[in-house]
């Protein structure tokens, strides 16, 4: 083979060759830029969720909040399958709409776990204030009818008149 | 009755009505569990939304539904993912004595939030495409879960004693663990049966 052939050879074999590294290299990066999304999400979705069990404890009503969970999850089962099926685009994708649902969650549960907090502290306070109220008024009403009830009783023991039993002693 | 008597006798009612009258703050204080079983549902229903109707006799290219849902009594609300798995006879299910979990691939998932005391549903449509008999074995090489296609390459031989090639799709529930901030295996799991059937040609005489 002359020299100038063999050089076109080599230099067609080299950009063919180029096109499969090129394309390996980008479904290698597609690949990890999915990983890092889904990794991203799961994290970003359990953050979300522990947030709400947070804003729950402290007696919030995350009806709604659980809503938006089930679409991020949704989101991020389908990306799971996407990756799996080796569609790292599509899981990618489906991976940051999770995560961003997910964020959103998590700010909007931390808002409702503290306005569910005061609104707790002020029901608490006014319980307080209420039960301490309430058991004074129970003593002091208690102990009123009490003394009512003794000079009562006394003036009825003392009104009493002696009896003379049938024997005659 | 004596005083002394009377003294009891009102010492004894107003201490019932302070403890009535305590009994919010006491509330907040002193914590009341809520008692009961905490457990989760698990389960799949036919095309009619009933426990009937299962798809069983399944042809190639056939599209069927069921629903899987979940119930919710574990005290506070979950975070659950449902596996979707397919196996032949021979394969592995999962193990409830050992909470073992199937150790076949999920096809599909579901991932829930469910409040307690709340449920959680989903339509589940599969076809099987791609099917190929030969003599007394047959196999399912491609199942189509809600519009996503998976590879399965699921082999199954004829079975003799029930007259049909028997394959089950089935679901696996695992939950949420905060502590261990991962899922576990919720040791409950549901299925349905499904023999392969050939199509059937009828030719008009």
């Amino acid at each position: 083979v002359s020299g100038p052939k063999f050089s076109l050879v080599l230099l067609m074999s080299l950009v063919l060759a180029s096109q499969f590294f090129i394309f390996e290299t980008f479904a290698e990066a597609s690949k990890d830029v999915a990983v890092l999304a889904l990794t991203g999400a799961e994290g970003v979705v359990v953050s979300a969720y522990q947030a709400v069990l947070r804003a729950e404890e402290a007696g919030a009503n995350v009806s709604g909040l659980l809503v938006r969970l089930n679409e991020a999850g949704g989101f991020l089962a389908r990306s799971r399958i996407a990756y799996d099926l080796g569609d790292f685009e599509e899981a990618a994708g489906l991976a940051n709409s999770s995560r961003n649902i997910g964020v959103e969650a998590e700010n909007a549960a931390v808002e409702l776990k503290d306005s569910a907090f005061f609104e707790r502290m002020q029901r608490m306070w006014f319980m307080m204030i209420g039960s301490i109220f309430g058991v004074v008024l129970v003593s002091l009403g208690s102990f009123w009818v009490w003394r009512v009830f003794k000079r009562r009783y006394y003036r009825r023991v003392l009104g009493m008149k002696p009896e003379v039993s049938s024997d005659g002693s | 009755m004596d005083l002394e008597d009377y003294r009891t006798v009102f010492a004894a009612g107003s201490l019932v009505l302070v403890l009535i009258a305590a009994a919010p703050t006491l509330g907040l204080i002193v914590p009341f569990s809520s008692g009961g079983e905490r457990f989760s549902e698990f389960w799949v229903l036919g095309s009619n939304h009933m426990a009937e109707d299962y798809p069983f006799n399944v042809r190639v290219d056939e599209s069927y539904n069921v629903f899987v849902g979940v119930g919710n009594h574990m005290g506070v609300s979950s975070y659950y993912l449902v596996y979707v798995k397919f196996r032949n006879q021979t394969q592995t299910l999962p193990n409830a004595t050992i909470s073992e979990p199937s150790p076949l691939a999920p096809l599909y998932e579901f991932r829930a939030f469910v409040k307690d005391g709340g449920t959680w549903e989903a339509r589940v449509t599969f076809i099987f495409s791609d099917v190929s008999f030969n003599g007394d074995s047959v196999s399912v090489n491609r199942v189509i879960i809600n519009d996503e296609a998976f590879a399965v390459g699921a082999f199954s031989r004829w079975d003799s004693e029930h007259n049909g090639f028997y394959y089950q799709l089935f679901f696996e529930l695992w939950l949420y663990n905060v502590a261990s901030q991962s899922f576990r295996f919720h040791n409950r799991f549901v299925g349905i049966w499904l023999n392969m059937t050939r199509q059937l040609l009828y030719v008009e005489a």
